[in-house]
């Protein structure tokens, strides 16, 4: 029987044309790929490639890498730039370690992230090159937040508290005090808005962070606390939010807050988005971070520079002021090639000579307790003096490998009952203490 | 054999791309895998994640949220695609430009379009808001902080994206028309109204459940747009099973739960695509024998 083949014998199947449009084609990928995957380097350089987000002010950070690779011009710095949000940040830096990325060497760490980057294997301990009279210099709350078991994962490089930035101009107009309470806050408020709105301003009370995702665990713990109440109890560890102070607090918020003297869009907006209407001068009182000084005081970005002022959060009758605190902390990656560069670079970030400068040109605030006795510092914010106080009280959010999981129940049920005005916080706060409890239970 | 060959590579693509990550994520979702404590190890849990899965509201909620959001999505961009692709469909000048610019929405990048909407629907510079109240910002509404319009925003933006994408799909079921059957319908005095129930829609159905079975399942995988406008809040009321399957995994390292939605959301899609396929296999070939 004749042999049959897919193809007339004239055209037999052109092995010859595939062989060389497969060579061709190898070639143009082999041109393609390493074009893109490496780049041109000076083989005599080591490059540290430093996870960052989106900062508010770019030009300092262009300034202080320029700055480290003229003084170190053996290491190159290559920036990966995130997302501004924290939460997005933690996603997109969690998936390059999850899968042992050695592209990452130095990487920021939100105050919250230390204790899963160090269970998870992700962070290098640093006892051996971050000695104990090393840490000594800093604030003792960023460096607590760094410890996970007896070891250290990060070192701090700017603290972050909530605090209340109000418009002097105003509230000196219609003859207050910076509020102490949160009831003489929501009180200033409205007469300031209804004054102004007479004269046809276009004025909200308030403006915070109040959006489902990790500033809105910040912003409420701020009442919570400040209310004698806890989100977890700091002696037991178990959850605290179904207790009456806490529930009040929260009731407090739904009515006069969001529901009150707040702007409309409050339950969409992050730092961004909050401070926005600040700066226009549509905004009475405004919930931030201690970055925010600088924005308003901007007179490029802001309407209302040199008309801001910023006091201690308020809290309520009975309590105590608290901020949550923040801050962000260096990390190095237990996949880095480069560790020795990479601390190098860790060491000159975390300096006196460059906190000093982001302090002064980014509004960030020190983690080393020496500069809040700079005279150049405490020139250009005389508040600084003030707020190391709160630096020194910001209270932590719960320390737990599994955070994330705690953060993502506490946003789903802040963000339910400050939203839906006819949920019943106490029976919401106990359905979130079980779901937390059985995530607890599983460190236990 | 040399057939065999020939489809091998094709088989081994999809194999690895295809095959291999559903296996993988049924085999997580079989485990307890929490990234952040590898001291628990992996136990295997046989379906422990399973029974958890459905004893969870929130996973409940976000899959009536899934449905919801592809039922509207779907009916609306059936009924916007059928009315775009009947206008296109006609003669006149300047078809080509209309047609092209039909496309431009689905062209666009998700996230780019996403984060537009974003902007449309803001509390302060939104045009949305300029549309409806001008200058008059005392009326101003945060469309995205109120849990309905967060979800009808999110609903508009998609509806907005893929409705040429029905179009598309639907105009090329209407090119197959043939003229001579209007023209038939004409001298026998049929109305416009009489020839488009009676040609045009029995005639376009094949094409019309098509574009449906796409847009299901695709509607069904929303992600980008939650993620982009609202991150699934307020409340959670646009928190989707693929968001909320997102989180698990991303954000709260639950390897073995996450899988498990994502597990659900195949199964889910695989459903739909064997009921739609069932009816337009026999719608088809009904016809034809």
């Amino acid at each position: 029987m004749q042999k049959r083949y897919f193809f007339p014998k004239s055209q037999r199947f052109p092995y010859g044309a595939l062989a060389r449009s497969l060579v061709l084609l190898g070639l143009i990928l082999s041109l393609l790929f390493p074009a893109g995957c490496t780049r041109e380097k000076k083989s005599d350089t080591t490059t540290v490639r430093f996870v960052t987000w989106k900062p508010n002010q770019p030009a300092v950070w262009d300034e202080i890498v320029e700055l480290f690779e003229k003084e170190h011009p053996d290491i190159t710095i290559e920036r990966e730039v995130g997302p501004h949000s924290s939460t997005a940040f933690h996603d997109l830096l969690t998936q390059k370690l999850k899968n042992k990325s050695p592209d990452v060497d130095v990487f920021f760490m939100d105050v919250i992230w230390p204790p899963e980057f160090a269970a998870a294997g992700w962070a290098m301990p640093l006892n051996e090159l971050f000695s104990a009279e090393e840490q000594e210099q800093f604030l003792h709350g960023p460096v607590i937040a760094n410890i996970y078991k007896d070891k250290i994962y990060g070192v701090p490089l700017f603290i972050d508290s909530g605090m209340l930035f109000y418009r002097k101009d105003l509230l000196d107009r219609y003859g207050f005090n910076p509020p102490k309470t949160w009831d003489e806050m929501v009180k200033q408020a409205g007469t300031i808005v209804a004054g102004e709105s007479k004269k046809g301003a276009d004025i909200y009370g308030f403006s915070g962070q109040f959006k489902q995702y990790e500033g809105l665990v910040c912003n409420m713990l701020e009442y919570i606390l400040s209310n004698n109440g806890h989100i977890l109890n700091p002696d037991t560890g178990n959850p605290e939010i179904a207790g009456d102070p806490a529930v009040r607090a929260m009731q407090f918020v739904r009515d006069n807050i969001v529901g009150g003297i707040a702007t409309g869009g409050v339950l969409t907006y992050e730092e961004p988005e909050s401070i926005a209407p600040f700066i226009e001068g549509k905004v009475v009182f405004h919930r931030n971070w201690p970055y925010a000084w600088e924005v308003s005081n901007n007179p490029e970005r802001s309407k209302i520079a040199g008309k801001v002022a910023i006091t201690q959060l308020p809290h309520f009758s009975g309590g105590k002021s608290y901020a949550t605190l923040g801050g962000w902390q260096l990390g190095i990656s237990n996949y880095s090639r480069n560790k020795d560069a990479a601390w190098k670079f860790v060491q000159f970030l975390t300096s006196e000579r460059i906190q000093k400068l982001l302090a002064l040109n980014a509004g960030l605030a020190p983690t080393r307790k020496a500069l809040y006795g700079d005279a150049e510092i405490l020139g250009r914010y005389p508040q600084f003096s003030e707020m190391k106080d709160v630096f020194l009280t910001a209270y932590p959010r719960p320390r737990s490998p599994l955070y994330p999981a705690i953060s993502n129940t506490l946003q789903r049920f802040f963000s339910k009952i400050i939203t839906d005005p006819h949920s019943d916080i106490a029976r919401e706060a106990k359905a979130a203490s079980r779901e937390i409890e059985k995530i607890l239970a599983l460190t236990r | 054999m040399f057939a065999l060959s020939l489809i091998a590579p094709c088989f081994l693509f999809i194999l690895t791309f295809a095959f291999y990550p559903i296996a993988y994520s049924f085999f997580l979702s079989l485990h307890r895998i929490i990234i952040s404590l590898p001291g628990l190890e992996q136990p295997f849990i046989w379906f422990g994640n399973y029974k958890e899965l459905f004893h969870d509201k929130i996973a409940l909620q976000s899959l009536v949220n899934t449905f919801l959001f592809v039922f509207t999505t779907t009916f609306f961009e059936l009924l916007f695609g059928l009315a775009i692709a009947l206008a296109i469909n006609k003669h006149f000048r300047g078809r080509g430009i209309v047609r092209a610019a039909v496309l431009i929405p689905w062209a666009i990048p998700t996230v780019v379009a996403s984060q537009m909407w974003r902007f449309i629907f803001n509390d302060t510079y939104g045009l949305l808001n300029y549309a409806f109240f001008g200058s008059d910002t005392a009326l101003y509404q945060a469309w995205l902080a109120d849990p309905l319009f967060a979800f009808l925003a999110i609903v508009a933006a998609d509806v907005w994206k893929t409705s040429s994408f029905a179009a598309l799909i639907i105009l090329a079921g209407l090119q197959t028309i043939p003229d001579e059957l209007y023209d038939a319908a004409k001298i026998d005095g049929a109305t416009a109204w009489q020839r488009f129930v009676k040609i045009t829609l029995p005639l376009v159905k094949p094409a019309l459940l098509i574009a449906l079975l796409f847009r299901t399942m695709d509607a069904f995988r929303v992600f980008d747009l939650v993620f982009v406008m609202t991150q699934g809040g307020p409340a959670d009321s646009t928190n989707v099973l693929q968001f909320y399957g997102y989180k698990k995994i991303f954000a709260e390292g639950l390897m073995g739960y996450g899988s498990t939605i994502s597990v659900l959301v195949f199964f889910v899609t695989l459903l739909i695509s064997l009921l739609y396929l069932k009816m337009i296999g026999t719608r088809l070939f009904g016809e034809r024998s």
